[in-house]
């Protein structure tokens, strides 16, 4: 199961400071769409507000071409069918089993298949025998790899990656990344990636785009988005010459 | 002139343990709902709740005993000069502290940490158990301050209590009276026993309490 | 069950609830004995322990009681939260018979006022003829006096005399130190601050030996200084749920020869200190 995500001319100002000025983009249902940009642009708000976490000033967000339901449980059932790993892992108190089968139990699963759709995730992110360990006593690298298989273990339609590899050693991106080709590739989501990471955005993603000053620049095709930019801005971004 | 100290130390553990069980009840889940509030109006509860911080025992047992009394509105439960009614007059001074305690240590409880659960879908009710769950070391620390407050409480007890021998004696108002008959001794032995009850529940809390570490 | 308490925790914390509820309500159930309000300086004395079980085993009636202040005593008998009151005011209690808050008002035995004072007795007071001029001399030199100023039985007799006397307690100096306590509180602070006291014998000789550097400095027998017990069952016609047959009988056991034999009896660290006095009006 998969979904759209369209942005139309979203706004979020906080303050005086005006973060994103009218945001268009467009995912296709199934896609790995990389959204890059420098540190600070919006990028983990434009996140926020996709996931209702922050509500915009204006525009809209359609999931699947249809506007979020103006009803709370209608809001909460979408919500279900969207999943997000932050770039902290903010883990529960608990043991691993218990942070990755947190959102199963939200959803009501139980017993046997709760144990085994656990399972699986946790053995997609390389934790199969680390199940009863404490989420208190894990390694960074770990503990995001829990975060990963909490987000997915439920299938979500729309993923929201965001940073999520950041700061960790190469071992543990590795692992994580296969993770998101192996679990896009059965459950054929749409993935919505975030990074600064240039090289982690080629490996990934099929399509990107870059979020400079409150809008989204250019969009396009992987290869010739990173290899050959139309947008000047853009060229200047690939090649390196602004810091981010 | 004082009773049996095995029946004074009993009933003092039961009054307290019974105040702090029923304060627990009511404040825990208020506190967990108040603390889940958005800032703007958590405020104005907040300043009410720590005004009653500040309410001493002896008024909490002055207003209880008007109450109580034959004379008052609630005078035909004949609960005045009874167990349950020391229970009553602590159960007003206990559970506004723990009220207290379980909104900071709720509301505390790390903002990303309650975003996480509403990300991967709770509801109202699922997020409220995760945040209690989260906070459970704090809201033991609040159990403990509780049965603190509540076993050394002499002002309301007695007030409300009465000391009757055989039936609301305690530890606290049985320091009192010896005192006022000179009897020092005797008061440090009650005073002892005091120490050692309130130490031995603290220890067992305290092992709940570990158990919060993940 | 990420949601839900652990069902052990739960159950146990319910079951926890219950049966303190249960045992507290069991201790708290309607009383079957009688209930008074006293004074502490009653208890104090420890006639009561001597007494009261005495009662039961004539009547089969247990009495229990709460010792508070004087005021309270009698305000407790207002309220109708005890069956029956046990004080020794006579001024307060004829107000508390005149409002109609009493059945009526037997009244048991005295016993004495006392003064006493540091060892070295400052203000000479060991040679005083009545204890009018014992508080004269106290007066004279500005001796530390500790006085229990709580409107107890003892603190109006005490304030009596001093008018008797000629003096106003309003004009007194720092030498006259209010307490607001008790007997034994009082006779405690005096002990500690080498002060003069006046406290009923019962209180006395009872903790005499605890008040090391207090000793009896004017004793006499003084009709002035007799210290009236009575014992007023509550007028049940205000409240519901007095027990008043009991405290009548009560009241009338004290009056009753039995009862004042052994209150004749009653001493403490061997010094009998009630003089039977009995008048029933119950």
């Amino acid at each position: 199961m998969t979904m759209a995500l369209t942005l139309e001319g979203l706004r979020k100002t906080f303050g005086d400071r005006a973060v994103l000025r009218g945001v268009d983009l467009h995912v296709e249902p199934g896609a790995v769409f990389a959204l890059l940009g420098p540190s600070g642009v919006g990028k983990t708000t434009l996140l926020r507000c996709v996931d209702f976490l922050l509500p915009a000033d204006a525009g809209t967000v359609l999931f699947g071409g249809r506007r979020a339901p103006p009803d709370a449980p209608g809001q909460l059932g979408l919500r279900r069918r969207i999943g997000m790993v932050a770039q902290n892992p903010y883990l529960f108190r608990g043991t691993v089993a218990y942070n990755v089968s947190f959102g199963l139990c939200v959803r009501g699963v139980e017993g046997e298949e709760l144990e085994r759709r656990t399972a699986e995730a946790m053995r997609l992110v390389g934790l199969e025998d680390r199940g009863g360990a404490p989420a208190g006593k894990l390694s960074a690298g770990e503990a995001q790899r829990v975060a990963f298989a909490r987000a997915i273990v439920v299938r979500p339609e729309l993923l929201l990656l965001d940073e999520f590899t950041a700061n960790l050693d190469p071992a543990n991106v590795r692992i994580l990344e296969t993770a998101v080709r192996e679990f896009q590739r059965t459950t054929g989501a749409t993935v919505l990636l975030v990074t600064h990471n240039l090289f982690q955005a080629r490996r990934l993603a099929a399509r990107a785009g870059l979020l400079l000053d409150g809008v989204i620049v250019e969009t396009g095709e992987a290869k010739a988005f990173f290899e050959d930019p139309k947008d000047a801005r853009t060229r200047a971004f690939v090649q390196g010459d602004f810091a981010y | 002139m004082a009773g049996d100290p095995l029946a004074i130390a009993g009933l003092s553990l039961l009054v307290s343990a019974t105040s702090t069980l029923l304060s627990a009840c009511i404040a825990v889940p208020l506190g967990v709902a108040l603390g889940l509030r958005e800032v703007g109006s958590q405020r104005l509860l907040r300043n009410l709740v720590f005004t009653l911080y500040g309410l001493p025992p002896v008024l909490a047992g002055l207003l209880v005993f008007l109450l109580l009394s034959r004379d008052g509105p609630l005078g035909s439960l004949r609960l005045l000069y009874t167990p349950l009614g020391m229970v009553l007059a602590q159960v007003v001074v206990v559970a506004p502290i723990m009220l207290g305690i379980t909104m900071s240590v709720v509301a505390t409880v790390e903002r990303r940490v309650k975003e996480t659960a509403l990300v991967l879908g709770a509801d109202r009710r699922q997020l409220s158990m995760t945040v209690l769950r989260e906070a459970y070391a704090g809201i033991v620390t609040a159990v403990m301050v509780g049965f603190g407050r509540a076993i050394s409480e002499v002002g309301a007890v007695f007030i409300v209590g009465g000391h009757i021998e055989g039936n609301t004696q305690v530890l606290t108002t049985t320091i009192i009276t010896d005192i006022r008959q000179a009897e020092y001794a005797h008061a440090m032995l009650i005073g002892v026993i005091l120490l050692v009850i309130a130490a031995t529940v603290y220890s067992f809390l305290y092992r709940l309490q570990e158990r919060a570490m993940p | 069950m990420h949601f839900s308490l652990p069902r052990r925790w739960l159950a146990a914390l319910v079951a926890a609830v219950v049966v303190l509820l249960s045992v507290g309500a069991y201790l708290s159930l309607p009383r079957a004995y009688l209930l008074m309000a006293t004074t502490t300086s009653t208890q104090d004395t420890g006639l009561l322990s001597y007494l009261l079980p005495e009662f039961s085993r004539d009547s089969g009636v247990e009495v229990r009681y709460t010792a508070v202040g004087t005021g309270q005593a009698l305000d407790a008998g207002r309220r109708g939260d005890v069956d029956v009151v046990m004080v020794h005011s006579p001024p307060l209690e004829q107000a508390f018979m005149d409002s109609g808050k009493g059945l009526c008002r037997n009244q048991l035995m005295y016993n004495r006022f006392v003064l006493v004072g540091p060892r070295s007795d400052p203000a000479g007071v060991s040679g005083a003829t009545s204890i009018v001029d014992a508080l004269g001399q106290i007066w004279n030199a500005s001796a530390r006096f500790a006085s229990r100023a709580d409107n107890s039985g003892t603190h109006n007799k005490e304030l009596v005399l001093w008018a008797s006397a000629g003096l106003t307690v309003s004009t007194f100096g720092a030498w006259y130190e209010k307490t607001g306590q008790g007997m034994g509180e009082t006779l405690a602070i005096a002990n500690q601050r080498d002060a003069y006291t006046l406290s009923d014998d019962g209180t006395w000789y009872s903790l005499e030996a605890r008040l090391p550097f207090l000793v009896l400095a004017y004793g006499g027998d003084e009709p002035v200084l007799r210290n009236v017990y009575s014992v007023i069952p509550v007028n049940p016609a205000n409240h519901t749920g007095i027990l008043v047959d009991g405290a009548v009988a009560f009241a009338r056991w004290l009056v009753a020869p039995r009862a004042q034999a052994l209150i004749a009896a009653f001493s403490v660290n061997g010094r009998i200190i009630f003089t039977p006095d009995p008048i029933g009006a119950c």
